[in-house]
């Protein structure tokens, strides 16, 4: 199995200088509406593939925050940052995260609001000078009862081990309020249609096997006017950024992973779906076939990561 | 062990101090009589009013994992992922109940598995035998 491991790097590396491997690589993604597609690099069924990948995220839950920060040297957290940013939420604003298992994305969301709501207060007690006194401790207990703001966020992930994780770290870090789990499938969300302003799918929907019906479960339950943001791992253009890039990838993170958290083959599949996983123009098309308008991204870090944004309007 | 590790962890932050010592042995002497209850069908509301008495300061949403109720507001998101239509929450079991399709969908450690292959059908008995058996 080492061995056969061992193999799949120098594919990778051919594969991006060959033009036919791609090709290959283009038939499978095509095949991927019949039963067959793809696991990394090897060709499963789609029952296959789901049960691998929920065997992955089983393995790697417990130790999923400290991976991606070896992994990515802490640079991870920033992206995310960069994300909420990005999003910008108001106070109010419901959220729905996919994928979110150990609630990177929402904690972000939670902290932004509530900064964003304290401001508001501030502002809004600034302006009210001439205030009776009863007035001001109404507006002092109307900031205890709302001190998000009514801003909600829905964690959604299909795995239970990381949706537990993330609840412990939840309480750990003293996060309860506007936050919910859920344990549901990205292809079948359990939400009626046009609940929600903010969609987020952060590292995750590579690991959808069906990416089309994510897209279309995403334009159904966002609200009209509602943004879809995915911050996902995509493609580098530099040839010399990709060639140490496939290097750090396909020799230094599986081999973090056996050394952390004990587990090759999951790393090794991690970097492999980072390179089956469409690049940025192809998945904006797939991102607009659903439905999606303004669709746009953003790379980051040369393309390693990128932001695709689209509204739903 | 499973539904005991939660309560373990629970235990762990309402103690402080001298106080952990007790309340650990409390809680893995909890923790073994929640799994037996956790078994029988009604047992939800008996572990329910112990839990309270174990956390009195704590607020909504940070009791222990197996009495954690759904969240209202999630109640009011959340539908059938396969018919698209909402769900009634059933306290006696814990679980999400879609009356139409006749498949309950289980709550476990405050979180709903709205996984279709998760849900049991529930066997749909006519209206008329309820109100007689009731």
């Amino acid at each position: 199995m080492a061995a056969a491991a061992a193999l799949w790097p120098w594919r990778a590396v051919l594969g991006r200088r060959g033009g036919a491997l791609r090709a290959l690589c283009g038939s499978v993604r095509g095949l991927a509406a019949g039963t067959q597609t793809h696991f990394g690099f090897q060709t499963v069924t789609e029952e296959e593939r789901r049960e691998k990948i929920n065997q992955v995220f089983e393995s790697v839950a417990k130790k999923y925050d400290v991976m991606n920060d070896s992994m990515t040297l802490g640079i991870h957290r920033v992206w995310k940052d960069i994300l909420v940013h990005k999003m910008n939420p108001s106070p109010g604003t419901l959220l729905l995260d996919v994928a979110g298992g150990t609630g990177d994305i929402a904690f972000r969301f939670i902290n932004y609001v509530r900064s964003a709501r304290e401001r508001q207060l501030q502002r809004k007690l600034r302006h009210h000078q001439n205030l009776s006194w009863q007035e001001i401790s109404e507006s002092y207990q109307e900031e205890q009862f709302k001190p998000l703001g009514d801003s909600q966020v829905v964690v959604c992930d299909i795995n239970k081990e990381m949706l537990k994780v993330g609840k412990q770290k939840a309480q750990y870090l003293g996060y309860s309020e506007g936050l919910s789990w859920v344990l549901g499938n990205a292809e079948e969300l359990p939400f009626d249609d046009d609940k929600f302003d903010v969609y987020t799918i952060a590292f995750g929907i590579r690991n959808v096997t069906r990416i089309d019906l994510a897209l279309q479960e995403a334009y159904r339950v966002l609200k009209p006017g509602g943004r879809f943001l995915c911050l996902e791992f995509s493609h580098v253009s530099n040839p010399i950024i990709s060639r140490l890039y496939d290097l750090y990838s396909f020799q230094v993170i599986p081999v973090l992973g056996e050394v952390i958290a004990g587990d090759w083959k999951s790393y090794q599949y991690l970097v492999e779906s980072i390179r089956r996983f469409p690049p940025q123009e192809e998945f904006k098309a797939m991102i607009e076939d659903a439905g999606f308008f303004k669709v746009d991204y953003q790379n980051l870090n040369l393309g390693i990561v990128a932001i695709h944004s689209g509204f739903k309007l | 062990a499973h539904p005991a590790r939660p309560g373990r962890a629970g235990c762990r932050r309402t103690g402080s101090g001298a106080a952990r010592g007790a309340a650990m042995l409390r809680c893995g002497g909890r923790g073994a009589a929640a799994v037996l209850r956790l078994k029988a069908a009604g047992g939800r509301a008996a572990s329910g009013g112990h839990g309270q008495q174990q956390d009195p300061g704590k607020g909504r949403g940070s009791g222990r994992p197996e009495q954690q109720p759904l969240e209202p507001s999630l109640l009011s998101f959340l539908v059938c992922p396969l018919s698209k239509r909402p769900l009634r929450y059933e306290e006696a079991t814990n679980e999400l109940i879609n009356e139409e399709l006749g498949i309950a969908y289980p709550i476990i450690d405050g979180i709903p598995n709205m996984i279709p292959e998760a849900a049991r059908m529930i066997q749909k008995k006519p209206p008329a035998e309820d109100s007689k058996q009731a």
